[in-house]
């Protein structure tokens, strides 16, 4: 499989770069949290879990740090930013291995 | 095989039951993840990448009751995630068991000692402690990037034993398995007692940290065959024989996505336990708006074409089995005779 680029830090502008369903699919696939910019400015940071553009009026469902739930209708959306750690960008099996062959050439491994 | 006589009549049953009705789509195992938090980062799982705030959470008791009478399959898988790091995973087993349904709990066995010693499980023909074993010691603790968890995992495995528990154990298998330090797994595993084993090739997670080593369908097939081909009597394996001949290339199925169905914290995952390409509210409406035609190897997904994980193919065998009298004298010759 191809590796993927992490999305981390990217702040695209809706309606010139893409469409705010291409970015809302791409934050749905995102492992980390973003921060939501709604028509009236509001900033919602959290962690996007579904979203369904198959319905008269598509929506995204997150969840918030403190627990909170919300629904967006894509029409309320104005920003996706990709602001938290991308969560499975991480090199832990890399680290795993690196570990491994240095325990190896050590003389007393 | 090694399932117990009440558990193969149950699902018999049951899967009867289901096709007498004309019931199309019908679920065999719900995949039940109460929570993604867990005390490894194995290189092959792509399920526990997410932020602090989302592995801090999971469901309540009640909502997994509730999604389990919804569901209505016989039987229930409890993955995760760790289900041995959920505050309430003994209740949980607790009213699953007085339903009964029949659970595994799907555990890397580090909590597990500490949790019977603790006595927050009861032995019971319905409760199945199903262990991570990717290998023998070797293999394993790197499957699971850490040494020492097998010689932890086989301590455990005793432990449930000995105090009465039924012990499978499940392994995921990856490019580079050697099909000869496989054998010797199996003989290790029978050593010990445990009940019956479950094999299936790792799916390729695109979240998971290595994404070098999943098995493509011919290599896993070659693989396969060079593990059952000539399978010891004493090997007992807790799954369909026609899924292992499936696995050998004996058979070509289509994916059953909606036999395993998944249900964690964001609802009832479209369209299986592997993908996450959306949530329904209900399993009704999962069941109802997932277009089932969009996966599965026929389908011509790339996501679903070297798929061959037990999830959506092991309700495929079960399907063959009660689905023809050919399907079902495959089923029986295999049980009886222990050869794939």
């Amino acid at each position: 499989m191809a590796e993927e680029t992490s999305l981390q830090g990217w702040a695209p502008v809706i309606g010139v770069e893409t469409s705010v369903g291409e970015v809302v699919d791409r934050a749905f696939d995102y492992r980390g949290d973003v921060t939501v910019v709604t028509a009236s400015g509001r900033e919602l940071v959290g962690y996007i879990y579904n979203r369904d553009a198959h319905v008269a009026e598509p929506y995204l469902q997150m969840f918030d740090a403190d627990g909170g739930s919300h629904q967006l209708s894509y029409s309320d959306i104005r920003a996706i930013r990709f602001t938290g750690k991308d969560t499975a960008a991480g090199t832990s099996y890399e680290a795993w291995l690196r570990r491994k062959a240095e325990a190896g050439s050590r003389p007393d491994a | 095989m090694s399932v117990p006589l009440s558990q193969m009549w149950t699902v018999a049953t049951y899967v009867l039951g289901q096709r007498l009705r004309g019931r199309q789509r019908y679920p065999l195992v719900l995949m039940l993840e109460p929570l993604f938090r867990c005390n490894l980062a194995c290189a092959g799982c792509g399920k526990i990448q997410y932020p602090g705030h989302i592995l801090r959470r999971h469901l309540t008791v009640e909502q997994c009751l509730a999604a389990v009478e919804e569901c209505g399959a016989p039987m229930v898988s409890i993955p995760g995630g760790e289900p041995l790091m959920y505050p309430d995973i003994g209740r949980l087993v607790q009213e699953l068991v007085a339903r009964r349904k029949y659970v595994y709990l799907c555990t890397n066995a580090l909590l597990l000692k500490e949790k019977l010693g603790e006595g927050v499980f009861t032995p019971s023909k319905y409760l199945s402690f199903s262990v991570h074993m990717d290998g023998l010691r070797e293999e394993h603790d790197e499957a699971v990037c850490r040494d020492g968890v097998y010689d932890v995992a086989v301590e455990a495995i005793c432990e449930a034993l000995r105090r009465g528990f039924r012990v499978t154990t499940n392994t995921t298998l990856f490019d580079g398995a050697n099909p000869l330090r496989m054998r010797e797994f199996f003989d290790a595993m029978m050593d010990l007692g445990v009940e019956g084993m479950m094999v299936s090739p790792g799916y390729s997670y695109s979240k998971a940290p290595d994404q070098v080593h999943f098995l493509r369908r011919q290599r896993a097939h070659d693989l396969f065959r060079a593990m059952l081909a000539n399978p010891k009597k004493r090997w007992r394996f807790n799954q369909s024989p026609i899924f292992l001949q499936f696995l050998m290339g004996k058979h070509d199925f289509e994916c059953t996505p909606w036999g395993n169905p998944t249900y964690n914290l964001f609802g009832w995952q479209r369209p299986c336990y592997l993908l996450q390409e959306g949530y329904a509210a209900s399993f009704k409406e999962l069941i109802e708006t997932t277009r089932w035609e969009d996966y599965g190897k026929r389908s011509g997904n790339p996501k679903c074409r070297d798929c061959m994980v037990h999830c959506g193919y092991e309700p495929t065998a079960v399907n063959h089995t009660f689905g023809s009298w050919r399907g079902f004298r495959e089923s029986v010759v295999a049980t009886v005779t222990g050869r794939f």
